[in-house]
């Protein structure tokens, strides 16, 4: 039976188990190391949770095709919405089991909800709550992520990436800047516009593009960052750099996203472009290509279309 | 349908397993430094082919910034180390760098510390 994903400021429950569970794997070490992943620095073991951070990181710097310096393995092309997803999936599945729950569901944050609010409201929203995500802040001060200095078992950033791209060993608390870079969240008119594009990505199948991949992920206007990519900037501080999984609130952001996506696929079928036979420069990107991966095993586009056997969401009014 | 592998239950021992299998990935991306950022932008119009190649060198207070620039058909900048943006400057864009980065640029306080001692190093060779 499928698994419901909840909304996040309308479900206690799940806001609890998913601050839980993150804290339980940010203390979960597997066995990988700074070192046996090449980060400098003296060895220390990496979380479970940080392996994400690594992996997203990972797959925002391997180009695709290494040819051209638009797509990446997880962004800019039309691999972005499945990509996500299957991350996403992993994530959800060890929550499950460290919280030892299999009906627990990845909650969302309906940003543009939120987006509806005037701009003093939309920092106050109750998702900024010390019972919810905890607020801004250098380093966040309230919540179940804030940094307690006494307590070694705190919730710190360890590894994130540095100017130059590479990843590099720290230790400070989260850190949010909320509403400096952007003064407001996309709202329900730009959600709304979003469901009105077909197809789903098209030629040159990268930030140029016309279509829902490129609208959704937030290219469409140059200069001015729009939904997706708009609350990474909005949210600011550790969200804002290819390390941004380190910032809790960025699955939630995506799991709203995805959220998008399957009301799009809902709409117009379960549709995905390009097809395999597509020519070689979109690698990485077509129908039937592995996508990167670093916790299991690969995935394809294919595999993550239609996961209504698996999960749904509560609503699916975007 | 989605496959198995949407529903496979991870271990400690299976996360373990693939990450000492796909390391070799995460060493590679670690190895990318670009002294200099190239982007070709390539395009065909009314039976022509365009190529435009651009080179880019950035430093800040002489640190060489080494992520990789790149440059889409439509003029944007945007770097990969932060990829929601996109600039119609790249000096915009280092200026934001030095916001998102705060810790490979140090505080003002250091940077002034910085340039005194340099300023009183060139006094004495003079």
């Amino acid at each position: 039976m499928a698994i419901t994903r909840p909304n996040l400021l309308t479900d206690a429950v799940a806001r609890q188990k998913y601050a839980d569970g993150v804290n339980l794997l940010k203390r979960e070490f597997t066995g990988p190391t700074t070192k046996s992943l090449g980060i400098p620095g003296p060895s220390r073991p990496v979380s479970t949770y940080d392996l994400f951070v690594v992996w997203h990181h990972t797959a925002m710097t391997t180009l695709t095709p290494p040819t051209q310096g638009d797509r990446n393995a997880a962004h800019r092309g039309p691999v972005f919405c499945p990509w996500h997803r299957f991350m996403l999936r992993q994530l959800e599945l060890n929550l499950q089991r460290v919280l030892n729950d299999n009906a627990f569901g990845l909650p969302y944050w309906d940003w543009a909800a939120d987006g509806q609010k005037t701009t003093s409201q939309q920092k106050k929203s109750p998702i900024w709550a010390s019972d919810a995500m905890g607020g801004s802040g250098n380093p966040v001060k309230t919540g179940p992520f804030r940094l307690n200095s006494a307590d070694p078992q705190s919730f710190r950033i360890r590894i994130e990436a540095d100017v130059d791209g590479k990843l590099v060993q720290r230790r400070h608390g989260l850190r949010r800047a909320i509403g400096t870079t952007v003064s407001t969240l996309p709202n329900k008119a730009d959600t709304t516009a979003v469901l009105t594009l077909t197809p789903y990505d098209v030629s040159p199948w990268d930030t140029t593009s016309s279509g829902f991949r490129n609208r959704v992920e937030g290219w469409a206007s140059p200069g001015t960052p729009a939904l997706h990519n708009r609350v990474h900037v909005w949210v600011g501080g550790d969200m804002l750099p290819s390390s941004s999984p380190n910032d809790p609130v960025f699955y939630m952001n995506h799991c709203n996203v995805d959220r998008i996506w399957e009301a799009w696929l809902t709409k117009y079928g379960r549709r995905y472009v390009p097809a395999q036979s597509a020519p070689t420069f979109l690698k990485g990107h077509r129908i039937n290509d592995q996508m990167s991966s670093l916790l299991s095993a690969p995935m394809k586009p294919a595999d993550v279309l239609d996961m209504k056997s698996i999960y749904v969401y509560d609503s699916l009014s975007v | 349908m989605p496959t198995s592998r949407s529903t496979v239950p991870p271990t400690p021992k299976s996360i373990a397993s693939y990450v000492k299998k796909n390391a070799r990935h995460v060493k590679k991306a670690q190895k990318q430094q670009h002294q200099s950022s190239k982007s070709v932008r390539e395009a065909d119009y009314k039976g022509h082919h365009i190529v435009v190649r651009t080179h880019y060198e950035i430093e800040v207070d002489g640190r060489v910034v080494m992520g990789h620039l790149g440059v889409s058909n439509d003029g944007q900048v945007h770097y990969h180390p932060v990829p929601n943006l996109s600039f119609a400057s790249a000096v915009d864009m280092v200026k934001q760098l030095i916001e998102i980065f705060p810790d490979d640029f140090g505080s003002k306080a250091h940077r002034m510390h910085r340039k005194k001692h340099s300023a009183r190093d060139r006094h004495k060779h003079l």
